[in-house]
This record gives C-alpha cells, structure tokens and sequence, in this order.
C-alpha cells in the first residue's frame, strides 16, 4: 500500500462526488419523491399518494413485459456485442495486413450518430423497400420477405441486431486496449510449450483480461438497459409490447402521456432492476473465478 | 511450420475482410441512399446503387448553419474528453490505490448513478440550468455531458489502472517521489491505451448526443450536428436522401480525425505493452 | 477602441427604442419543424415582414422536429422557460389549458377583429376549452383523403369514382391486389403513432360511430364503430406486410414506385406527389354507401404561454400569423384562416373545392385534457385488431382502459 494524504484523495475524487451529486442524484432523490406523488402535467398540485402508482404498476399486466423484454433485451445485446467485440479484437490483433485502417473503419457504426443508425435500420429492415428483404428474396431464402419489426415473434431479434452492430466496436475497443497489457513473454512462453492458439487463449489470454470483461459486461449491461433510441426509433415499443423496455416505457408514460408520477414510480423501479441484475453479476463473477480456477 | 502458419494468417485475413464487410454493408446502403436522387423511386428489391447518382443531397443537405453547428460539436466534444478524462482518470486512480470504506462507497454510488435513466431525469436538470441561467449555452452541454461519460469513463480506466502492478509506484516511493509526481509521472504514461480508449468512447459519445443537445439549446447559433440534421425528419416521413447526405457529412469529421491519428491511436493502444 | 464605439453604437440604439416609449420586445416562438423544403425560407420571410411592421419586436424562431416537439415543450413549461408562443397539435390544447400552462385568450380575440367565422369550425372548437379559447387557430389538414395511382386504375379498368363507397373501395382493393408482381391494393399502417388513430378515426365517424360519447364514456366498442374497425380488418389481405410498425411515413415510397394502388393521407402530401412523375388523383374519403364521408381534424393552433412577459407583442404576432395575407405563406397543411385556405389551395393543391368541402365535414378528436392515453389506448386497440384479435374484443378492451381513466 502507498502511504498518502487524504487531500489528495479528495482532490481527485472530489470533482466526481460534487458533479454526480448535483447533477444525477439531487434530480434522482427528486424523483423518488415524485414516485409517491399524484404528479402529471395536468395535474399541477399533486397530492401524496403512498405506494400506490407502485402497485397501479404491478398490476396493471405491462409490468411483467416490461421486465421481461429489458431482460431479453440486455442480455442479448450484452452476450452478442461482447463476444463479437472480443473476436474482432483478437483479430485486430493479429498484425495482420490492413488491420490498422481496419480499426478505423470497424468504428464506425460506434461513430454513426444513434438517431440516424437507428433510422438506417428500420429503412433496411422495410418489409418491401429494405436490403435485408432484397437479399433474401433474391436468394430464394423467403417468398414475400419478413417484416422484422412488425411481428412479435422477430422484433425483439431484429432490434438486438442492430444494436449489437451499433455497439460492438466499444467493446472491441476496450478489448484492444487490454490486449496490449498482456503479458507477451507468458504467450511466448506458452507457445514454445506447444499450447495451441486456442489453449492459450484460454489458458493466458482470459485469465489475464477477466477483470476487464467483467468490467465490460458491467458496463454494457447498464448501458444497453439504458439505451433509447434505437427501440424508440425502430418500433416504438411495438408491436403491441414486444419491444417496450423501461427506458421507452419510462419516456412514453413521461412525455407522451404527461403522467410524470407514474413515469418517476417506472423510474425508479427500473433503477432497483437494473441494480440486481448488475448485483447478480458480481455474485456470478465470484464463482465464476471458482469455476475457472478448477479448470 | 511456416506454411502453416501463413495458411493461418490467410484465414484470418479473409475473416477480417468478411467482418468489415458485414459491419460497413449498411453505409455503403447509406452512401447509395444519399447519391439517389430525389425523383428515382425506391425500388423493389433494392437497389445498390442509383441509376443516375448525384450530389443534389449533399447541396441541399449542406447548409450555412452547418459550419456554426460544426464548431459547437468540436467546442463541445473536445470540452468534455479533456474533462471526463482528466476527472475520470483521477478518481478511478483513487479507487483501485486507497483502500478506504468511503471511497468503495463512492464507487459503488458512481455505479449507481450511471443506472439512472436520462428520461427521469431531465426535467429536474433542465431546472437546473435554468435557475444557474445555463440554458443555451455549450457550458450546459459540457456540465452535462461529463456528468452522464464521467460514470463509464472512472469503470473504463479503472479497468486498466487496476491492472498496472503497484510495485512501480512503491518503487518510486522509495526513491522519494511525491505521491503526485508518481501519479503524473508513473502511472498516467503507462495507462495511456486506457486512457486512448476512454478519450475515444468519450468524443463519441458526446459527438452523437441527442436529448441534452436538443433539450438545453434553442437557437441556431448553440446547436449541435445532431440536432441540426434532424432538420429532414418530419410529422409524416423522412426525406432519406438528405438525412443520409447529412449523416456522412456528421461521420466524416470524426472518421478524418481517425485516420489522421490513426498511427497516434495505435501507438496509445499498445503503449502499455511494453511493461513487464 | 472599436468596442467602445460598438457599445457607444448599442446604448444610443436602446435609448432610441425606449425614446419612443418602448422597451424592445423579443418574442420567442417555437413551431414544428416542417419537412417540405423551403418553408422555412418563407416562414423566416414572413418574420422579417413582421419586424418590419411592428419596430421594436424581434422574433426569435426555433424549429424542433416533431418527434421530440411534444418532450421539448414539456420540457421547457416545466422548467419555468416557456416560449412566449409556440404552435401546438389541436390534441395538446385542452392538457396544455388544463396545466395552466397557456394563456385563456376570449378576451384578447373578442377585442379583437380576430373572430370564429374567419376559420375552420372544426379548427377554432379545437382551441376550445370549458367555454374558453386557449389558441387561435394556424393550420388544419384532413384525415384521410384516398389518394390513387391512375395508371394502375386504368389498366385494371376501374373507375376511382368508385372507390367512394366502402364496398367499391374494398372491391379495387382486391382487383388491384397482385403480390406475385408486387402490387397491392392499400396500404394499411398500424404503427404506434397518430397517424394510425386518425384514419381509424375517419372510418369510425363515416359509419356514424365515435371515439368518446358525448357524455365522455368510450364509444369504441358501440355496433357502429366495431363494423368500421371489422371493415379495416377486412382491407388486410389487400396491403404489404409489416402494418404493425408501418407509418403514413413509410407508405411513400411504396406509392411513388408503383407498389400501392391507393393510399391514405392529408392534403400535405400532394406537394410530394407532384413532384414525382406519377399519374395521381384522390378521393375524399369514403364512407358505407348512402352515407357521407367524414374527415378526422388535424392542425395545428397558436397559443401564447402563461409565463410570457410579452403577451401583447405576442398577440399581434398571433394576428399576424393567421392573417389573410400572410396564413398561406408560412403554413405547409391548409391555412387555417379560410379566405387565405381558399386561394392557397387553388394555387397549390389539386382539387381545392374537394379539399375545402372534406375540410368543412371533417370532424375533431376528443378534445379532452387526457386525450393522449385514449390515443393511445386506441392505438393498442389497432395493433390487436391487425394482428388478429377480434374487433369487438379489442374494442371492448380499450374501452375498459378509457373508461378508466
């Protein structure tokens, strides 16, 4: 341990504390209060209300869509972008030809303004006028094509696609960058053994990075449970509920209705949600230590 | 041994370009949308490039008020990375180094704060930078927008400083350098990959923002890129060519700034490589 | 040196506008943003017209586009920063009157030459609330108007006349239906948006039903209005996958190719229409046969924010705006000021008289402060109908959600 002072502690953290606190959890107290309020825009003197926009919630019928969408949501855009992130970024790092403007390039979707990628998917996934439906038509694939966004059965698919496109590259970033910090004489050392890519994959590289992809899976997890526009853009929740998350749940209760009570009391529970699934994790990242130590 | 090796790498080469393909599909139907003009239909199936194609979008699509949204853009991403990255990389430094109760507290409390969803939010905020007479100016954006990178940017440097041994820093103690001089000297040159990466996820996060940059603005004059290309979507449609004219012309600047520093970016992602 | 002369210049200026007994007024006025080109030009004309008749107002105008408009607003009015003007959806008026949000304008408009005989009925009542006027009506448009690919009639020899009637549309609908070339007879969209409820709507009130009774309760599920939605479940076969997220939007491009037959819009479309090369008429909506059809009103109202320090400037910009000579130059719907409607139409619009007599018929959404959640209640009512759920279960469905609230 180094020895330290505390004013140097708080200088550097200080700037955060005083930031967050102001600017995230001063308006967030504000709407935990508001979650036991009556509060809507045409309703300007709200009365206390207890728990009970809480319990208008959970028996309304959509509560138990809502979790359940943002869970399959979640986890399959996490899943998906990180293991796609992690293969791109061993690719990129192989020093093969072109691999320097290719990581230029593979950011792109990343750098594509989340409106306009979100607005290029639903034209892509246009049941008649969309490249996807061209394609497999003019493949034999499909007769008529599929209207991804317009069937309950593929929407939350096809939303999950284009946002593991748009995401991908952020964690291929973060992988890229880790990759550079592991150590290169135990690979070396491993391929002289005679380990195979794979076994030293498994056996160097994982081990090595894992506190950087628990970090990431972390990470993307808030941020795609969080994450709009690109639901909000490509179907709006529909069809029917197949796609509603909290986040648009949150802006369509909020906005589009004006009922800003009911949208904090949404608010807040998506905030104790999206707290146990990152508490699962950590819990999950304990034995998953366990598990690999065995093997 | 060689031959296998090589077969290897071919692979591998044909895999990269299989990915880049699938990944960079969708702009190349971005670009064929844009060069479309206005007159030639869709076509069913789609077609992957125009008959006749034509800039026509990208003149109308580019605007005076583009150079004025241009400029707050820059103003503001290259604001807030300097920020974010200077606050996130002290503070996460602070978290992987002391042990202390109340710093894991605060750590798990930035946690927490990036669980918070904006829609709840930002109304309480736009309060806010009303009563501080904030309103429509970038100084809004840029408080705003390290609020929200602040969070991710302390987890994604935490990430790489967690991972620097400590035994540099103690050596550098025993030599008798100052806790600062250490941090300055020691630890931010070697977590430079770390810190290209948060400074990237940053600029685009902040390049691409919507709801603050629309929500705090009003006039032409403090307007983001975003917000100013959202001229061409409508009650009832979208006029497709020229948000897409407008997209590329939105992506260019910072896709430029890539390949430009592309060595520079490179070179900070393997920088920490060569630590033992 | 030259900043002292600029501030020299700007102190004598201010103490020329309060010499003539005025403080300089800024007026902040946000619209929606319209998408056809060169609007804004025009609009940003009219302003400078504005300024120069009224020394000492300058207006400051924001555009935000559409989809965020209603948030914007939201917004702002909460945060205590309204503008002093801005338009607002006719749906908004009554939940915007409600807040306390928007000033009550009687007075101003009875001292005023500003009258109800000047605009649309259907316009002026949507600005109305508990007896009190709370905007002054800027654009209006109708929904829906059937618009037609010519060509594709007349080789399928059918006469567009025809399609007036429910039977006749239905009947085009299946002639013109040939998925194998990849043609169909409508285009039917069922999106969560407004757009889907208002054509909804139109089908409704031509078969004599309606969304809310007047005595507030649903009339979703009442045998007139469940025969109209069993009918639009009928045009299904007849139009393109996807209805369950496809837009007015959306069905553009399809009838600019040739893929649709026949499609339901506003008036606004025209001016795409008439840019493209197609051969295109409409007809103005349809109803079942010895019925008339009935229009669902859209449009936008100008209304002037409680918080506003400037309300008189305000309200000559209001004047402004909605006058004869000025309505038809700023507004891409119909001018809401019928004289200014009158001659826009014949100057822009193919077959004005048929827009204006549609326009006259056509009959309001509820104008009610929680209007939003019965939108949206009958949204869900579509999304279950065009996925297959009966119409008088989906209809008996949303009625307990309305009657609710």
């Amino acid at each position: 341990m180094i020895k330290t002072d505390k004013w140097m502690i708080w200088a550097f953290v200080g700037p955060t504390v005083l930031l967050l606190a102001v600017m995230m959890y001063y308006p967030m107290i504000g709407t935990l209060i508001e979650s036991f309020y009556s509060t809507s825009f045409i309703n300007p003197k709200p009365e206390f209300v207890g728990f009970s926009l809480y319990n208008k919630i959970f028996s309304s019928g959509n509560f138990g869509i809502v979790v359940r969408n943002s869970l399959a949501w979640t986890i399959g855009v996490v899943f998906l972008q990180n293991l796609i992130g992690f293969g791109v970024a061993l690719l990129l790092n192989q020093r093969l030809p072109g691999q320097g403007i290719m990581r230029a390039l593979i950011l792109l979707p990343w750098i594509l303004p989340g409106v306009v990628a979100a607005i290029l998917w639903r034209f892509m996934y246009d049941p008649q006028l969309g490249i996807i439906n061209s394609f497999l038509i003019g493949t034999g694939l499909s007769n008529t094509g599929i209207a991804w966004l317009a069937q309950e059965s593929t929407a939350m698919i096809a939303v999950i696609i284009a946002a593991v496109w748009k995401g991908f590259p952020f964690s291929t970033l973060v992988f890229l960058a880790a990759l550079q910090n592991v150590d290169r004489e135990q690979i070396e050392a491993a391929t002289v053994d005679g380990a195979s890519a794979l076994r030293r994959l498994f056996d160097v590289v994982l081990p090595a990075m894992r506190k950087v992809i628990v970090v990431n899976v972390i990470l993307t997890t808030i941020l795609t449970f969080n994450y709009f526009d690109m639901i909000w853009i490509l179907t709006r929740g529909g069809p029917r509920d197949a796609t509603h998350i909290f986040p648009t749940k949150i802006y369509q209760v909020g906005f589009g209705q004006f009922r800003f009570g009911e949208a904090a009391t949404y608010g807040v529970l998506s905030v104790l949600m999206l707290s146990v699934l990152v508490a699962f994790y950590f819990i999950a990242q304990g034995s998953g230590r366990n598990k690999r130590a065995k093997a | 041994m060689t031959a296998r090796f090589n077969l290897q790498r071919v692979l591998l080469t044909v895999l990269l370009l299989f990915v880049a393909a699938i990944v960079l599909l969708p702009f190349f139907w971005m670009i064929s949308v844009s060069l479309k003009p206005a007159t030639e239909p869709f076509s069913i199936p789609a077609k992957l490039w125009p008959d006749a194609p034509t800039f026509a979008n990208y003149i109308t699509a580019f605007r005076p008020e583009f150079r004025t949204y241009f400029v707050n853009s820059m103003i503001v991403s290259g604001a807030t990375v300097a920020i974010t990255v200077t606050f996130g990389t002290l503070a996460a430094y602070c978290f992987t180094r002391f042990q202390l109760n109340v710093l894991s507290l605060i750590l798990g409390l930035v946690v927490l704060a990036q669980m918070f969803p904006h829609a709840a939010i930002i109304i309480p905020i736009y309060k806010m930078m009303k009563n501080a007479g904030l309103l429509n100016t970038r100084l809004s954006l840029i408080i705003a927008y390290v609020t929200v990178t602040l969070p991710v940017a302390i987890w994604m440097m935490h990430g790489f400083l967690a991972k620097l041994p400590i035994t540099l820093e103690e050596a550098a103690a025993v030599d008798g350098a100052g806790p600062l001089r250490t941090f300055f000297d020691i630890i931010v040159p070697l977590s430079r990959p770390g810190i290209v990466a948060t400074s990237v996820y940053v600029l685009i996060v902040t390049w691409q923002e919507f709801l603050f940059a629309l929500s705090f603005t009003s006039t032409k004059e403090m307007r983001t890129l975003p917000v100013g290309m959202n001229d061409f979507i409508g009650q009832y449609g979208i006029r497709y060519g020229e948000l897409m004219a407008s997209s590329v012309m939105v992506s260019l600047p910072i896709v430029l700034v890539f390949f430009i520093l592309q060595r520079q970016f490179v070179a900070g992602l393997t920088a920490g490589a060569v630590k033992g | 040196m030259k900043s002292a002369l600029m501030m020299a210049t700007a102190i004598s200026l201010i103490s020329a506008a309060t010499a003539y007994g005025q403080e300089p007024v800024i007026l902040k006025f946000w619209d929606n943003q319209q998408t056809e080109s060169g609007l804004s030009q025009f609009q940003q004309a009219a302003v400078d017209r504005f300024e120069s008749e009224n020394p000492g107002i300058t207006v400051e105008v924001t555009t935000i586009p559409y989809p965020e408009f209603q948030q914007r607003l939201l917004t702002a009015v909460q945060g205590g920063n309204a503008p002093d003007i801005s338009t607002l959806d006719q749906i908004w008026v009554a939940a915007f009157a409600k807040a306390g949000a928007i000033s009550d304008l009687t007075k101003m408009a009875s001292d005023s030459d500003i009258s109800r005989d000047a605009f649309f009925p259907g316009a002026w009542d949507s600005a109305d609330y508990n007896g009190k006027l709370y905007g002054i009506p800027f654009n209006v448009d109708a929904w829906s108007f059937t618009y037609v690919n010519k060509a594709l009639f007349a080789k399928a020899g059918i006469d567009p006349s025809s399609i007036m009637s429910w039977d006749g549309l239905k009947l085009a609908a299946e002639k013109l239906t040939d998925p194998a070339n990849g043609q169909f007879g409508l285009g039917l969209f069922g999106h969560k948006g407004e757009d889907t409820v208002v054509v909804t709507d139109s089908f409704i009130f031509s078969n004599g039903g309606s969304v809310l009774n007047s005595d507030g309760s649903c009339g979703l599920n009442s045998p007139a209005s469940v025969e109209a939605l069993n009918y639009l479940a009928s045009l299904v076969p007849y139009a393109p996958n996807g209805i369950l997220n496809a837009s007015s939007g959306d069905m553009r491009e399809l009838f600019l190719n040739g893929s649709l037959a026949m499609e339901f819009w506003p008036a606004l479309e025209q001016p795409t229409l008439q840019k493209s090369d197609l051969n295109w008429d409409f007809v103005a909506g349809q109803a079942p046969e010895g019925k008339t059809a009935i229009g669902t009103y859209g449009g936008w109202n100008l209304a002037i924010y409680k918080t506003s320090p400037n309300k008189e400037a305000a309200w000559k910009f209001i004047e402004f705006m909605t006058r004869e000579d000025v309505n038809g130059d700023v507004v891409d719907l119909v001018p809401a000021n019928i004289k200014a409607a009158k001659t826009f139409l014949e100057k822009n619009r193919l077959g004005a008289e048929r827009i204006m007599k549609y326009l006259d018929n056509a009959k309001a959404r509820p104008l009610s402060p929680v209007y939003l959640e019965v939108s949206d209640a009958e949204m869900a009512m579509m999304q279950d109908i065009y996925s297959g759920m009966p119409a008088q279960e989906a209809a008996d469905k949303a009625c307990k959600v309305i009657d609710a609230l």
